[in-house]
């Protein structure tokens, strides 16, 4: 339980610090690659925790979020190295109040609540997997089939709003042209 | 009270803290949805930790689990549909510029 405690603790700082460290760099790569870390550190702590199907999961899951959030980083972002120091945040003192609440609200709950017998021991990988397959396919099986269907819907309006509109005699879907160019071939 | 699953409700308290600062404080579209995936993230660890701790026998917690890492899946390709929508109109993820449907 002692090892267990400083893995889980370690995974733990890891995780609000690279967290922290996602809102504190210019650079928008930086961020991307720090959550992706962060991520990675929850992963860990779910290992710790011994969880290795949801450990391993979410590793692998947010290792392809985060790198796909990385590309559209330096697809969006006119700096996405953050060299020019741009500063991208707005309200900060109502954001720290309303984080530091939150986050107050919820150590207190975690602190003062009586959580019941703790038991030691969990069912090793295996059995677990094999459980909640079970639980996959048995009871949770309108969970899992909504959750499915929920990201099928999820992908097709994502592309749907992706696309751009195509309307007769009206070329949208070209970037390849900023607005100033657009002003400057109506003034002419 | 075991101080392990303190120690992990802690870390979740305070990834959440840390992911309504981003969300809120945040001007860019893909650093809010950044502070969403803080707050979802938080969320996880604590139903990891209950499961782990009280209940390990009730494999519902883990498909709560999956049920979450939906709704981050589910966040980000609807956010990033989004993004790239406001990019082509606007030429910008910039959140502060977006008062289009202000009445």
């Amino acid at each position: 339980m002692v090892v267990q405690a400083f893995f889980v603790g370690v995974f733990g700082l890891a995780a609000i610090g690279f967290g922290v460290a996602v809102f504190r760099t210019a650079s928008m790569v930086r961020s991307a690659l720090a959550l992706l870390f962060s991520q990675a550190a929850v992963g860990c702590m779910f290992l710790a925790m011994q969880a290795e199907f949801l450990g391993v999961l979410q590793i692998m899951m947010m290792a392809t979020e985060m790198s796909i959030m990385a590309i559209f980083m330096v697809m969006f972002m006119m700096d996405p190295g953050g060299l020019g120091g741009m500063d991208m945040s707005h309200q900060k003192r109502f954001s720290i109040g309303a984080g530091a609440i939150a986050a107050a609200t919820a150590i207190s709950v975690a602190l003062f609540s009586d959580w019941g017998p703790i038991v030691a021991e969990a069912p090793d990988a295996a059995m677990q997997t094999r459980e909640l397959g079970f639980e996959m396919l048995g009871r949770s099986m309108l969970v899992f089939e909504t959750a499915a269907i929920t990201i099928l819907t999820a992908m097709i309006a994502a592309t749907a709003v992706a696309i751009p509109v195509r309307q007769p005699g009206v070329d949208t879907g070209k970037l390849d042209k900023g607005n100033g160019d657009k002003e400057q071939e109506a003034s002419k | 009270m075991t101080p392990v699953l303190i120690l992990a409700l802690l870390t979740g308290a305070i990834l959440f803290g840390v992911g309504i600062y981003g969300a809120l404080s945040q001007t860019n579209l893909v650093m809010i949805m950044m502070g969403v995936e803080l707050i979802l993230a938080g969320a996880l660890v604590n139903l990891v930790a209950f499961w782990r701790f009280l209940h390990p026998e009730v494999y519902a917690g883990q498909m709560f689990v999956l049920v979450v890492m939906t709704v981050m899946a589910v966040e980000m390709a609807v956010g990033f549909g989004v993004a790239i929508a406001r990019f082509r109109a606007k030429g910008s993820v910039e959140m502060e510029e977006a008062g289009d449907l202000k009445g």
